[in-house]
């Protein structure tokens, strides 16, 4: 009976969504580590910010939509900080660096958000469980 | 006439399994809820005639052989539900996580409820039975 199998379905999906938002705090403490990496030769660019993707596909064994982390792609909108230190190695000829367009600010705020999504997949694991823990009373009464 | 087939247990059991499934329908909206372009679904409440029969029917592809394979991401026997998400974020995701949480706690115990009823509705039969 396929049924039976419903309970460890849901918690392969939000063990998936775990892993997805795992991976994007990965990626965002990537950001934070680099948020002062300069380039290696002078006037040269820095450490670009890295955004993660997340796309939805179908598990076709686990018969339901997961979540998967997709390309990292890196942020080539925002430009970068340009601090004027003249003694840097990695300063332009009138001696401005160029600093990784990475805001603190942001990537705290990802955090946050990717925290608060892990949670929530947590939850569904530990919901998931007591009701199985219920089914499983049933055999006991 | 299996001990299964007694309608209040068949009952209880048909309300066991839209939990079931209700739970892996919200772990998907849970688990995608960064996902741009995510609409969250969610399942139409099963509902029993006089005799206790779901009286759902169900919309899917007919299998015409028993080898085919089933038409994927079409839950077997409960509805479902898309309209659900009323605040849609730029990124095109309908996903709120308080909502979801919500929902999967309270599935979670109208599931106990109903896995409670199931114990009870045994222990009338071995009493029935003369066990104690």
């Amino acid at each position: 009976m396929a049924e039976s199998m419903d309970f460890l379905k849901s918690m392969s999906i939000a063990t998936s969504g775990l892993r997805a938002q795992a991976g994007r705090m990965r990626v965002i403490s990537e950001n934070i580590a680099n948020a002062d990496s300069t380039a290696s030769t002078a006037g040269g660019d820095p450490y670009r910010r890295k955004v993660p993707t997340f796309t939805s596909t179908l598990d076709r064994a686990l018969d339901a939509q997961v979540v998967s982390l997709g390309r990292i792609k890196t942020d080539t909108t925002s430009s970068f900080r340009i601090k004027h230190e003249p003694g840097n190695p990695a300063a332009d000829a009138n001696g401005n660096v160029k600093y990784p367009n990475v805001n603190s600010l942001v990537e705290m705020t990802d955090m946050r958000e990717a925290q608060r999504s892990y949670e929530a997949n947590l939850n569904i694991i530990s919901a998931t469980r007591r009701m199985i823990q219920r089914t499983l009373d049933i055999l006991k009464a | 006439m299996a001990i299964t087939d007694l309608p209040m247990l068949s009952m209880l059991r048909t309300k066991m399994q839209w939990h079931q499934e209700r739970q892996r329908v919200l772990a998907e909206n849970v688990s995608n809820s960064d996902t741009p372009n995510f609409r969250p679904r969610d399942l139409v409440e099963p509902s029993f005639d006089k005799t206790g029969i779901n009286g759902m029917h169900e919309i899917s592809m007919v299998r015409t052989s028993a080898s085919h394979i089933q038409a994927a991401g079409v839950s077997e026997a409960f509805g479902s539900n898309t309209n659900g998400g009323y605040e849609t974020r730029p990124a095109g995701n309908a996903v709120n996580i308080e909502d979801e949480m919500l929902k999967v706690a309270s599935n979670q115990m109208d599931y106990a409820a109903a896995a409670s009823l199931y114990t009870k509705s045994l222990d009338l039969i071995k009493t029935a039975i003369g066990k104690r």
